[in-house]
């Protein structure tokens, strides 16, 4: 990659139109983000008509800056209402939430809108640098691989359920279980759907997201306190945010390096990406028990590795031509409706507008950024209203968003019914995330552990015969020990006291 | 029961007499098409692609929705009850849906729709990595006979599978170690990883990693060669007779629509499948264009349905 090629490409996204699509497509990625059931694969697929003329360059920059910005919409709700716009945002509830009910809504606003600018603009770096390199890295992983990604990832449970251990490992079996519900990949049958055909694409997972929370929320907003934030004024805004943010460089530092792994592997679901890093963030933090109560830190955890996973996710979508997700799929698809057929060669035959939509995505953290400062900001007042208005508005807006998916009514009784789910796990003190994790993961668990032993004949030799499979069976170990380890060092060194 | 026998006359009399009339005026509203599955996919965007053209010619606008839920068996289910008036459609990839009849309960039957038009059609495509020892395909044959393969399908059940399936008779191979994955993504990744012996997907998917030389094409299951991809060889030029599981692209209404208004929109799709712009569109996606009217897209159905039964034992295990 030359410089020339840069500086073409920055010149061709500072002409006026592209920054207007440039503009354009944040703004609209960002309501289709606040809007929930719609989600960046919908928003991109109702855009095409409108890009089909449009300059090939123009048309990518203003789908890129659609899909990249529709995350931070999707923030907004999950901070503010309890209701993830997609399913990535799932994490950003567990602390975005309840900082809402302590009055501090506009400092998680902050934090959410600062997480998409660095966390962005880390994916966005790596993307353009690395692109093709990452690209074959993650070619490295088969179904073994996979396969023990996903058991460290489980292993992040051992973190998430300290201090309620039984009650956690009965939500992550729970989870697990839901996990198999419908079409078996590997054997082709259909599995606990009791004939009924919304089950057998397996527990859809928005749907069940915005029973969990919103609809739970809703029935325990019913019965207490008289708006979200508890002590009904605002304390701190958006620019104690911001400065909160940067105090947590670690995090952030983390949190990137897994948004982007998931984002890097076509095989991970990119909505474990903020669920592992938030995992992740309490097993490390100092303080583990202020997590999920409205720590900063797993707002921060959560849409920085949301944000970076998203970068992460186009890698093998352009460099190879695989979309890692479905969002992923219709911007190939638009890509090439374009004539701009992703794959190794893109980078030599199209680098023109493949660099310039990279500096626009660049250019579209800053916009989005801008966007929270300059009107987001203000939307935590919504936290102050009454609750005989906002429940009925939570209920009707996620009810119909889950709805709104697939066009199925069904998708609403399942809604309703994880609703009550999460209502009786709250009332009888069982946390939603490992249950979550389990649902995420389950899939990924077993159909990898298949492929892999049906790739091998049957030999579990597969399973630690690559250097991937030892390190990531290392790492596993660690992540189980490693929490014991230090005291045990400590008791080694300076004796019992 | 007088009285229901002249409401009976009066309804029957009522649709002799608006029939004509109602095919004379349609489309006089906007035409619903559903998608059996999400945005983005091939089905979608084919669909976005070619309803702007047929808006032209039928003069009303054309809502897509897009219902990918159980891989499409819950819009199958609900468009065999839809008002056969010609205002609902549906689009897919056939013969997806006899699949799914053969796979379990289904309150749908492929055969009562009502086909329209089909504009393209892919055939599936046998790949290696291109660091495999097999450059052709008697070699790969060959080293298949000798001991069992790993082979990525795109789906346990898919079109795929089946003419995986039929390969292997027509072939003469006794075993393949199948691993489905969910969707071709993840089985070109894992053949470009090396994971897998080889992988069968539809030749679209496979098009990017084989252009850049990362995958080796060997054998394409079809009649004739692609032009997109013209090195690329078919059984018969290695003297192999088989039956093709070609995947057809088309619209279809719903069961017992009235020839008349089959005939406009038959008419409608077939002229905007032959716009410069749709043609555009369709040579970017490496799209094979066909031209399959209603009465040949009838025959297509009628004769998926023996060759599927056929490999029902092996589907349903």
């Amino acid at each position: 990659m030359s410089m020339d090629v840069i500086v073409e490409a920055i010149a061709f996204v500072l002409q006026w139109q592209n920054l207007a699509a440039l503009a354009g497509g944040t703004l609209y990625g960002i309501i289709i983000g606040v809007l929930p059931g719609l989600g960046p694969s919908a928003g991109m697929a109702l855009a095409i008509p409108l890009v089909m003329s449009w300059h090939p360059g123009t048309a990518l920059i203003f789908m890129g800056a659609l899909y990249k910005s529709s995350n931070y919409g999707g923030s907004l709700t999950a901070i503010l209402v309890n209701t993830p716009g997609d399913a990535s945002n799932a994490a950003t509830i567990l602390d975005g939430y309840p900082m809402c009910q302590n009055g501090r809504g506009g400092v998680a606003l902050g934090l959410s809108a600062t997480s998409a600018l660095v966390g962005g603009t880390i994916g966005m770096i790596c993307l353009m640098y690395a692109a093709p390199f990452l690209a074959e890295f993650a070619l490295e992983f088969g179904p073994a691989e996979y396969f023990l990604t996903a058991i460290l990832a489980l292993s992040l449970i051992a973190a998430v359920v300290q201090g309620a251990t039984v009650k956690g490992l009965i939500a992550a079996a729970l989870g697990l279980l839901l996990s198999t519900v419908g079409f078996d990949v590997i054997a082709g049958n259909l599995r606990y759907t009791f004939d009924w055909a919304p089950l057998e694409d397996g527990i859809p997972l928005i749907q069940a997201l915005v029973g969990l929370f919103a609809v739970t929320q809703a029935l325990v907003l019913a019965e207490s306190a008289a708006s979200i934030s508890r002590i009904a004024k605002l304390s701190g805004g958006f620019l104690e945010g911001v400065i909160t943010y940067f105090r947590h460089p670690a995090i952030m530092i983390r949190a990137s390096a897994v948004g982007l792994f998931v984002g890097i592997l076509p095989g991970v679901g990119q909505s474990s990406a903020g669920l592992l890093a938030w995992a992740d963030a309490k097993r490390v933090s100092k303080h583990p028990e202020e997590f999920g109560n409205g720590a900063p830190a797993g707002v921060v955890a959560s849409e920085t590795a949301t944000n970076a996973c998203m970068p992460g996710d186009l890698v093998c979508t352009i460099a190879l031509g695989i979309p890692g997700s479905v969002g992923a799929a219709v911007f190939l698809g638009v890509m090439i409706i374009f004539g701009i057929v992703p794959g190794p060669l893109v980078f030599s035959e199209q680098s023109q507008v493949i660099y310039s939509l990279f500096v626009a995505l660049f250019l579209a953290s800053a916009f989005v950024f801008i966007v929270g400062i300059t009107a987001a900001r203000h939307l935590a007042v919504v936290t102050l209203l009454p609750n005989n208005i906002i429940v009925p508005l939570i209920l009707v807006v996620s009810l119909l968003g889950s709805f709104a998916i697939r066009n199925v009514m069904a998708d609403v009784m399942i809604s309703l019914a994880f609703g009550a789910l999460g209502y009786v796990m709250l009332k009888r003190g069982f946390t939603p995330i490992p249950l979550l994790l389990g649902l995420v993961l389950g899939e990924m668990v077993e159909t990898n552990y298949h492929r892999a032993l049906l790739i091998s004949g049957g030999s579990y030799s597969v399973f630690y015969s690559s250097f991937i499979c030892k390190i990531l069976i290392l790492l596993t170990i660690l992540s189980l020990v490693g929490p014991y380890l230090g005291p045990f060092w400590k008791t080694l060194t300076q004796g019992e006291k | 029961m007088m009285k229901t026998l002249k409401l009976c006359a009066a309804v029957a009399a009522a649709t002799m007499i608006t029939m004509p009339v109602f095919g004379a005026d349609y489309p006089s509203k906007p035409i619903k098409l559903i998608v059996t599955a999400g945005p983005g996919g091939g089905e979608d965007t084919e669909a976005r692609a070619i309803a702007p053209f047929v808006e032209k010619y039928l003069k009303t606008q054309i809502t897509i929705e897009n219902q990918g839920g159980a891989g499409g068996k819950i819009a199958f289910e609900k468009f065999q009850g839809a008002a056969p008036d010609g205002y609902t459609l549906i689009t897919y990839t056939f013969p997806k849906s006899i699949i799914i009849e053969h796979q379990g309960k289904t309150g749908f039957k492929t055969k009562d729709f009502t086909p329209i038009f089909a504009w393209s059609e892919s055939s599936q495509i046998l790949i290696v990595n291109a660091e495999s020892p097999w450059k052709t395909f008697p070699e790969f044959l060959k080293a298949a006979k000798a001991k069992p393969l790993s082979g990525g399908l795109s789906g346990r059940g898919s079109t795929t599978h089946l003419m995986g399936l039929i390969a292997l008779e027509a072939l003469n191979i006794d075993k393949v170690n199948w691993v489905p994955y969910p969707g071709s993504s993840g089985s070109v990744a894992a053949l470009a990883g090396k994971h897998l012996d080889f992988t069968m997907s539809l030749a679209t998917s496979a098009v990017p990693l084989i252009r850049a030389g990362k995958l080796r094409p060997l054998l394409l299951f079809s009649e004739n060669r692609d032009p997109n991809l013209p090195d690329v060889s078919v059984p018969k030029e290695f003297g192999y007779k088989m039956n093709f599981v070609p995947t057809l692209r088309g619209v279809e209404a719903p069961p017992n629509t009235p020839a008349e208004i089959i005939k406009v929109l038959e008419d409608a799709f077939r002229k905007a499948s032959k716009e410069q712009g749709f043609i555009d569109i369709a040579k970017k996606r490496k799209m094979v264009l066909i031209d399959v009217g209603a009465q040949e897209f009838a025959k297509a159905v009628d004769n998926a349905y023996p060759n599927i039964a056929k490999y029902r034992a092996i589907l349903k295990k």
